[in-house]
């Protein structure tokens, strides 16, 4: 499981790369890192400046929200949460969202995790293809699969349901989440399996019991990637939802073009729906980066 | 155990793939049946001007984006690197823009350069250059924004992967440099770059297969993007299949299909190399 534990053993081995100065230890090295640490205070300050900057527009008053060149001196105002809440159907849209993503959590986890496994305790021929098809699978184009799903949702008048959204992201997911998953199952040695089934378990109910509370790491990490992915993919929901299912993102995508009111509902819903993002983000940061490196470094 | 996943794939991407790949020789739209038509899809977008200006731009940018975006992110990488317990705080808020939906992030990102929205930058920019940039209208300030919008949203990916690659670099190998008397650069030239070439490569491909696909971050970023010239070979299958009154579903399977065609030529050698390793090991 070298992914996850990388970020902490890595912080004494880091020192590897702290190469500059070799002489003049104490003092200079102290410089070098407090010089580090100014210019990314500075990158981490503009990366996160967007969001600022909507957050600023979305408590100006409404008169001067956009106003340009931008007004410095206001009277802050939370008014146009309220409006965003009342007038239009957002809490709506956001509870989609997030209903088709628990859903996708669900089914996508049901689905890979023994497929993660089995993959994980063989090698062979059939393994490599597998593998090498889902690889393959997750460069598809999001279009070479939305739409046929659009044209078979019409035919069978299902169109713009939750259903068929989340199977789209079931399917988007399957690939990504085999791969990810087969990494952490093999980490947890064999030795484990050949024991369980030594006193008599069957291989479902060593999977069941023995393999599932141990991969809680790994299957955090996936449900993580597949909840965020159901609200990061703008094009499918696009094209498979109208009124019905419509996701927040795709909400706020289309307010980008109105008008002065309605645009600045939508400055207000991109804080809404970002802060929770970043949240979840912050909390189970050593997830995700466990989830993004693992792709890479192994595999 | 794995054949639960196994049909998901074959039925939820092994079919609508099958399906996009059969309505890319055929004339046809939603609702219809088909009539064959040979390579006639594959010619019309081979020979429509807007296709080929899109292919180009998307292509070219590809490029120009993940060379930018390795540089950035192994500057930040190294940066990080040397930090030490403020690592992960800078981590947290450097992740933002990447976990963050595409589309809302750009529209924010585009917001600062918007005059129409009171963008900050914007005025800055004007001030510095004395010259007033149409970020959304002129080709390449709208190309300058695209890239910089990109590159935002994608470092996080990169840097993650290059940070992680560069804490197992050996700490023996540049100690023994040191003491050679090696300084900071040739060090990272002959040990720590060379060490690092197959992430690289990797968030090369990754950057690039991204790049192909794009669509997401032009929509806020490049709202008149084929007027312009910086539009996407997924923006044009998106138009033709189900913009522009054409409903051309032959037309943006055919392109669906090309695109693929490209990411393989891409990935073949990475999988052959990666399919070699395993052997070997």
């Amino acid at each position: 499981m070298s992914t996850i534990e990388a970020s902490r053993p890595a912080a004494r081995r880091s020192r590897a790369v702290r190469t500059a100065t070799t002489s003049a230890r104490g003092a200079g090295k102290r410089r070098t890192t407090a010089l580090c640490a100014l210019v990314l205070s500075a990158v981490t300050l503009a990366t996160v400046s967007p969001f600022l900057w909507a957050a600023l527009s979305a408590t100006k008053p409404t008169s001067v929200a956009f106003a340009d060149p931008p007004r410095w001196h206001y009277s802050a105002t939370l008014d146009v949460f309220t409006r965003l809440w009342k007038e239009t159907d957002f809490a709506f849209y956001v509870l989609n969202t997030v209903s088709v993503a628990l859903m996708s959590v669900v089914a996508t986890l049901a689905i890979a995790a023994p497929a993660a496994y089995a993959l994980s305790r063989r090698s062979g021929r059939f393994t490599t293809s597998v593998l090498a098809a889902a690889m393959v699978l997750r460069a598809v184009p999001v279009f070479a699969i939305a739409l046929p799903f659009y044209e078979t949702a019409n035919r069978l008048g299902v169109y713009d349901t939750k259903l068929v959204l989340t199977l789209a992201f079931v399917g988007l997911d399957q690939p990504f989440t085999v791969w990810l998953l087969r990494n952490f199952f093999t980490a947890i040695p064999r030795e484990i399996d050949e024991a369980a089934m030594m006193d008599g378990c069957s291989r479902w109910g060593m999977f069941l019991r023995i393999m599932l509370p141990l991969m809680r790491p790994g299957l955090t990490t996936a449900g993580i990637f597949t909840f965020l992915l159901a609200f990061q993919v703008y094009a499918i929901p696009l094209v498979l939802t109208d009124v019905n299912t419509k996701t927040a993102p795709v909400f706020l995508a289309s307010q980008i073009g109105q008008t002065l009111p309605l645009l600045q509902q939508a400055a207000a819903g991109i804080v809404l729906l970002s802060v929770p993002i970043m949240l979840i983000a912050l909390v189970t940061q050593r997830f995700l980066v466990a989830g993004m490196t693992s792709g890479a470094l192994k595999g | 155990m794995a054949a639960p996943s196994l049909l998901t794939m074959a039925l939820l991407l092994g079919v609508p793939l099958a399906w996009t790949l059969v309505w890319s020789f055929q004339h046809v739209t939603y609702g219809g049946s088909g009539t064959w038509a040979g390579v006639g899809n594959y010619a019309d977008a081979l020979g429509d001007p807007v296709f080929r200006s899109a292919a180009t731009f998307t292509v070219l940018f590809s490029v120009v984006k993940t060379a930018s975006l390795i540089l950035v992110a192994f500057s930040l990488a190294l940066l990080l690197n040397r930090v030490g317990r403020l690592r992960a705080w800078f981590l947290g808020f450097l992740m933002i823009p990447y976990v963050t939906p595409a589309v809302i992030a750009a529209t924010a990102f585009a917001w600062l350069f918007d005059s129409n929205f009171g963008g900050v930058l914007n005025h800055v920019i004007e001030a510095v250059t004395g010259h007033e940039f149409l970020w959304f209208a002129q080709a390449w300030p709208n190309r300058v924004l695209l890239l910089l919008g990109v590159v935002w949203q994608e470092m996080p990916f990169a840097l993650l992967i290059l940070l992680a690659a560069l804490q197992g670099v050996d700490e023996s190998t540049l100690e023994a440099a040191r003491v050679d008397g090696a300084g900071w650069w040739s060090q990272l030239r002959y040990i720590v770059i060379p060490w690092l070439a197959p992430m690289f490569r990797f968030v090369a491909l990754i950057s690039l297969m991204d790049g192909l696909r794009m669509f997401d971050m032009l929509v806020p970023l490049s709202p008149s993007s084929v007027t312009v010239g910086n539009s996407s070979m997924m923006q044009y299958v998106f138009n033709v299949s189900l913009r522009d009154g054409s409903h051309n579903l032959g037309l943006g399977s055919a392109v669906n299909i090309l695109t693929m065609v490209l990411i393989a030529v891409l990935l073949v050698p990475m999988l052959w190399g990666q399919f070699k390793e395993r052997k070997s090991a």
